[in-house]
């Protein structure tokens, strides 16, 4: 147990966050032990927990159509595999094998749920460093897309600078009004809000109505702002000379330019409207408040951009498939 | 809202796309796994075209208004018949007194004289408002084929308009360029009368030989107030595909087999698997372009923004 402790302290997971506090997710781990060529678990099943490598070395893989396995990935000791199915379950979306003889502590997802469901302070900081983790996989799966393009590392001019957005008018709705609360409350960002969570959160944001076509935020800017579409469509795409992949479009309930605000780096894809958008603006210093605080309210919008990340990190695969499949 | 398969490669048999697998067509009337809202319960079509058929070039063409998953007929035959290309679809509509359920508006069309069939997944929101205009960008022989009531048939006749020759047989990239000027026209149309609410038009084209498909929706993120449709259009109407040596079942999994070179595509509104892995997902706003060149196929995915 005091070996486990000290282990999965220096794991960056869990940095940060006290040994005392940690004992608790300790004591409910468990060690798994593989031989080489012992799958760890298989692309497709009930994703039940998180591992972390102490020993070895395994491959994670995922199956082409059309037959074939694209290694997307070989991890050693310190690497965490499932951090993003410990927080919202799912399928597997890779099978992990061992190369050679391996030894990993499993924390199951039915547990740290209910570390989860209690509140506990503990949970909301590995949370946080999940996220923050899964920010990084972002950066690592836009890199390895940007290396497929055009076999350029350097991102394209962009064709023109984002500007600061202007806060919508009455004239800019069909209605010369904001959607109302019935509508937005069916969006999946606002999936876990009231009526009285939506008002607060509105109180300090503004919404802006962009024509389609309008750079947001560039490759390598710093990011200002998170935005949250209410109508139209944003695509994040990554450029390289006449090469381009569009990794995500967020359409009405997705969010986007939030990853530099949670880990600090700068944007790794340009963002721009595909389609004329309706967006609440959250401005930096206030995304920041809520992402740490400690309220309920803080929680809710935790709660909604933890979703929002783990449905953007799982849709990052699909052009990877797609390219893959077309060599 | 619809769903929709669209084959094309070496003959595989009918069953394996509308009843063997565990998302199969006729399940996804009664359990689709991307709709939110809305079953599919309006009516099955297909056309299907077999090389060991008398005229091969002709297809197979069957509608009922029934389920698919209680017709013992289409059943039977589907254990029967083995196709190189096939287009089939289950209808779906809004649940209301006002939808026309009748073989005339059941999916793939396909008009006397003309090799081009298309079914359609989506619709165009304000469709009424529009109908008047598009006559005009019709062609009259056309028009007065339009049974029934949709728009997709209205789609159909429009984008038999703009091929060149409507009654040869049109090359993948001849059906694409159609595809994109009917839908510039659609949108043109849209603009006039100032219609700005989202309308998905996720297209399955084919001559027998060729199978083109778009994914795409016009103002993608706007609806009307209290719109019904809602909750089935907030995600974008999903496309995906699969392709590979050969469709079929292997240690208890369904999945294309491997090879080099692609001799067999399908093309559908969703998996036909629950499990995914095997599927790639088409990218939104796209168009997907495919044909049979010496018993392969040749496929292309590009950008889409008429």
């Amino acid at each position: 147990m005091d070996d486990r402790l000290s282990f999965i302290a220096d794991v960056p997971l869990f940095s940060g966050i006290p040994e005392r506090e940690l004992e608790e997710v300790a004591r409910v781990m468990r060690t798994v032990e593989l031989d080489a060529g012992d799958l760890l678990f298989r692309e497709g099943e009930e994703a039940d927990g998180l591992h972390v490598l102490e020993q070895g070395l395994v491959q994670a893989c995922r199956r082409l159509p059309g037959g074939g396995e694209l290694e997307y990935a070989r991890l050693g000791p310190g690497d965490v595999l499932g951090e993003i199915p410990l927080l919202d379950g799912g399928l597997r979306s890779g099978s992990v094998r061992a190369l050679e003889p391996t030894r990993a502590v499993f924390l199951a997802r039915a547990d740290f749920t209910a570390l989860v469901s209690r509140l506990h302070p503990t949970a909301f900081a590995i949370k946080r460093q999940i996220l923050k983790h899964a920010c990084g996989r972002l950066r690592l799966s836009h890199g390895a897309l940007a290396e497929s393009l055009d076999g350029r590392s350097q991102a394209a001019e962009p064709s023109s600078a984002s500007l600061p957005l202007t806060e919508a008018g009455p004239g800019d709705f069909p209605d010369g009004r904001p959607p109302d609360g019935a509508y937005v409350l069916r969006l999946p960002f606002f999936r876990s809000y009231g009526e009285p969570e939506f008002a607060e959160l509105l109180e300090s944001c503004s919404l802006a109505v962009v024509p389609a076509g309008r750079p947001i935020l560039q490759e390598g800017e710093a990011a200002s702002s998170c935005y949250v579409t209410l109508n139209g469509a944003v695509e994040e795409v990554i450029r390289r000379g006449s090469d381009s992949v569009r990794v995500r479009l967020c359409g009405p309930g997705r969010a986007f330019g939030y990853v530099g605000l949670i880990d600090g780096l700068p944007s790794t894809v340009s963002i721009m409207t595909r389609e004329r958008s309706l967006l609440l603006v959250v401005p930096g210093g206030r995304f920041e408040a809520l992402f740490n605080g400690g309220t309920i309210s803080s929680y809710v919008f935790f709660n909604a951009v933890e979703r929002d990340l783990m449905t953007g990190l799982r849709q990052s695969q699909a052009p990877h498939a797609r390219l893959a499949a077309a060599r | 809202m619809c769903r929709v398969v669209g084959y094309l490669g070496r003959p595989l048999l009918l069953d394996s796309v509308l009843f063997a697998t565990d998302s199969s067509l006729a399940r996804q009337t009664y359990s689709p796994r991307m709709m939110a809202t809305f079953l599919n319960l309006a009516g099955f079509g297909m056309a299907a075209w077999d090389d060991r058929s008398e005229r091969p070039e002709e297809p197979f063409v069957y509608k009922v208004t029934s389920l698919p998953v209680f017709d013992r007929n289409l059943k039977c035959l589907a254990e029967k018949v083995a196709a190189r290309c096939v287009i089939a679809h289950v209808r779906g509509v809004t649940y209301s007194e006002h939808e026309v359920l009748s073989q005339t508006n059941l999916h793939p069309f396909r008009f006397p004289g003309v090799k081009v069939t298309l079914a359609h997944n989506g619709h165009l929101r304000e469709f009424a408002r529009m109908r008047y205009d598009l006559v005009g960008h019709v062609h009259p022989s056309f028009v007065r084929h339009i049974e029934g009531t949709t728009d997709s048939e209205w789609i159909y006749a429009l984008l038999l308009s703009q091929l060149e020759d409507p009654f040869g047989s049109p090359e993948a990239d001849e059906i694409a360029d159609a595809a994109v000027r009917s839908l510039r026209i659609i949108r043109e149309i849209r603009h006039k009368h100032e219609i700005g609410t989202s309308s998905p038009v996720n297209l399955f084209i084919t001559t027998g030989t060729c199978l083109v498909a778009t994914r795409f929706s016009f103002d993608y993120g706007w609806y009307p107030e209290g719109d019904t449709m809602l909750e089935t259009d907030l995600p974008y109407v999903s496309l995906w595909y699969t392709l590979g040596e050969e469709y079929r079942e292997r240690d208890g999994e369904w999945q294309m087999g491997t090879s080099d070179r692609p001799r067999s595509l399908l093309i559908a509104s969703e998996p036909l698997t629950t499990d995914t892995s095997r599927w790639l997902e088409a990218p939104e706003y796209s168009i997907l372009s495919a044909s049979l060149v010496d018993g392969n196929v040749e496929a292309t995915i590009s950008d889409l923004d008429p």
